[in-house]
């Protein structure tokens, strides 16, 4: 009897399971760091791509026959892990594209993969300039690179700060130490002195030595290449010690928690970011109103319109793609042209760089940033 | 500012680190000291001390708004209990089961309760850096170009009384001397009828309170904090326990604070990007002239 019973119970199963309308999946893969220190910045690249895809699914059928889906991934910004990660994303055929990584190191690290495997790959903030350089052609980015962004933060130190003498402080990661050298190296050029420039460890909290040794040495700007937990770590510390230069960033500062854990010293910060102030722009308000809708407008970071164009650049070129297969649609998003998107016109160079080079400058006023102008 | 006083600050700076450091060491090598135990999860605890603080500090921000001062209090002493309530939990539970078990059980039964602190911190408090309440907003004391912020002489003080009362603990009440008769030798203190079960309780409480209120010093005076935050700071301190000579408390004291200076000073006069290489460079010269650390620990035969 129990026999009979599970026989029926079959048949009834695979009776459902053909009945039902068979819908193919492609997967778009999203790594980045969502635990760990950096976490919002993996996070929002996630949400990002979260609204992208809702809302080609939401329009029917990307392809005849295939929805679109994202898998998740977490590299902890640790570049061992971003090599894994792409290469749990390569095994898998159902993902024809990447958004990601986050970190430079992170993205270097993983293009190898991505090339070997024909994914196409486009981060929305890794703007070191090496990975470009490698001659990925599965490469692609919608931010601006460092090269472009540190001689402009250079360039705006110089011409609108006034400054003579530059000390230069990077974290020792291929973004920081990429940034810092290309900003060092376009304000030796310009003619104004460097003091010294030294590296500091990611994760470290104690940075009075060395802020210390810079206050005595009276530099009218530092100009700092890292990230946000220990940029405002070191404007704090260096408020307390009366270290009186200016503080220049790079985009890796360029995010709400640098205000929040830096607080009131925090004011009178500069930094520069790959692009203007998106809230500034008419083609970004439909996405600012899309993501205040679902996810709160505090919580935006600032590679969220990159990341949301770079999902769109891939969603588009599967629909001129028609088919679901890697090789495919890396062809279409090279031969993106034009690309109507949040922070502009989007076109890749022969390497894969977005062919946006606007750096804009914020300073931080009453815990917020203002938009100074662009840095050129 | 001159040569001379960027080095005075220089050392100041290191002063008031390694007196945190030194409230992690007394953790570690008092247990050391009783039961052979390398504590790895102590650096847990002491961070945990800091999210204690800032939970009761939320907790009661919601309730009524207190005085600076009171709220400070109440700070370290949810810490400090929680902490030390924390680690003798940890004990009953993971060490005293391995008493008898060989030493490297215990070790890495130690690491592995450091991985479980750490995670489960992370999914209480989240990923992300948070921001620590600031009390003292750069208070500072100048002589000549020589800054002290309220918060430096603030950590010197407190860690100085703390240090005081421990070592007037040890040398001057009825368990102290039982602390240090189970420190000698586990079973004759036994049979003069210590309970020993009872002092090593005790031992973790003392150690984990300690380091909870450096917790709390160390949010306040870093002002974010991370649930990884303790995993460094915790090898540090342990280093200058080692430095100091493991199992000796003034060492310790000792060990927390030359630590502190010399990793300071290296990182302002050689280079930052090296600082956590030179605390263990430390560590390794010391250890290759004195083994036994800078106040060996005497023993009466």
């Amino acid at each position: 009897m129990k026999q009979k019973i599970l026989v029926v119970m079959c048949c009834i199963l695979t009776v459902i399971s053909f009945g039902a309308k068979k819908t193919g999946v492609i997967k778009i893969g999203c790594v980045g760091p969502i635990t760990g220190d950096q976490a919002s910045l993996g996070l929002d690249q996630f949400r990002a791509l979260q609204i992208a895809v809702d809302e080609a699914n939401a329009k029917g059928e990307i392809i005849p026959g295939y929805r679109l889906e994202i898998v998740s991934l977490d590299d902890q910004h640790n570049p061992t892990q971003a090599v894994a990660m792409a290469k749990r994303l390569a095994s898998d055929p159902a993902v024809v594209a990447v958004v990601g990584h986050v970190n430079s190191s992170c993205s270097l690290a993983a293009a190898a993969i991505y090339q070997n495997a024909r994914l196409t790959q486009i981060s929305p903030s890794s703007s070191n300039p090496e990975i470009s350089r490698k001659g990925y052609d599965t490469f692609f980015r919608t931010c601006a690179t460092d090269d472009i962004q540190a001689p402009q933060a250079a360039y705006f130190a110089f011409t609108q700060l006034k400054a003579q003498k530059v000390f230069i402080i990077d974290d020792k990661t291929t973004y920081g130490k990429g940034i810092a050298d290309e900003f060092e190296k376009e304000i030796r050029r310009l003619g104004a002195s460097v003091l010294g420039h030294e590296g500091i460890m990611q994760a470290d909290k104690d940075f009075t030595p060395l802020l210390t040794k810079i206050k005595a040495l009276e530099p009218d700007l530092i100009f700092f290449g890292g990230m946000y937990p220990e940029g405002a770590l070191l404007v704090r510390q260096s408020k307390a010690l009366g270290l009186s230069a200016t503080w220049l960033g790079g985009d890796g500062i360029y995010v709400s928690s640098f205000i929040d854990l830096a607080k009131e010293d925090a004011e009178g910060v500069y930094c520069t970011f790959i692009g203007a102030d998106v809230s500034t722009m008419a083609s970004a308000k439909n996405y600012l109103e899309t993501y205040a809708g679902r996810f709160g407008k505090q919580h935006m970071g600032p590679y969220s319109a990159y990341a949301y164009d770079a999902a769109n650049i891939i969603i588009d070129a599967i629909r001129r793609a028609g088919k679901s297969g890697r090789q495919a649609i890396l062809a279409h998003v090279r031969l993106t042209k034009n690309f109507p998107g949040v922070v502009g016109v989007t076109n890749f160079d022969q390497k894969g760089d977005s062919t946006i080079e606007l750096i804009g400058v914020f300073r931080v006023k009453n815990q917020a940033f203002d938009y100074v102008g662009p840095a050129k | 500012m001159s040569p001379f006083e960027t080095f005075i600050q220089q050392l100041i700076n290191g002063l008031s680190i390694g007196m945190i450091y030194a409230l992690i060491a007394l953790g570690y090598t008092m247990v050391y000291g009783i039961i052979q135990l390398i504590n790895f999860a102590h650096g847990e605890i002491f961070i945990l001390g800091a999210f204690f603080a800032l939970f009761v500090f939320s907790f009661l921000g919601s309730f009524v708004p207190l005085n600076n001062i009171v709220t400070i209090i109440i700070m370290f002493a949810a810490a400090m209990a929680g902490c030390g309530l924390l680690g003798v939990i940890i004990e009953r539970v993971a060490y005293r089961p391995l008493r008898k078990a060989p030493r490297l059980a215990c070790l890495i039964t130690a690491i592995g309760v450091s991985f479980i602190l750490q995670n489960l911190m992370m999914i209480v408090w989240g990923p992300i850096d948070k921001s620590f309440p600031v009390f003292f907003k750069h208070v500072v004391f100048t002589v000549g170009a020589l800054r002290i912020t309220f918060m430096q002489g603030f950590i010197i003080i407190t860690s100085l009384l703390l240090m005081i009362s421990l070592h007037f603990f040890v040398r001057r009440t009825m368990l102290g001397k039982a602390l240090r008769a189970t420190s000698e030798d586990m079973v004759a203190a036994r049979l003069m009828g210590i309970n020993v079960d009872k002092v090593i309780s005790i031992c973790f409480l003392i150690g984990s309170a300690l380091a909870g209120a450096g917790g709390v010093m160390y949010g306040m005076y870093y002002t974010t904090i991370t649930f990884h935050d303790g995993y460094l700071v915790g090898i540090k301190a342990f280093t200058a326990a080692v430095i100091g000579g493991i199992g000796n408390v003034p060492g310790a004291m000792l060990g927390g604070v030359a630590l502190g200076m010399l990793e300071g000073l290296a990182a302002g006069y050689i280079s930052s990007a090296w600082k956590n290489v030179f605390a263990f460079l430390i560590l390794v010269l010391l250890l290759l002239c004195w083994p036994s650390g800078i106040l060996r620990k005497f023993r009466n035969e």
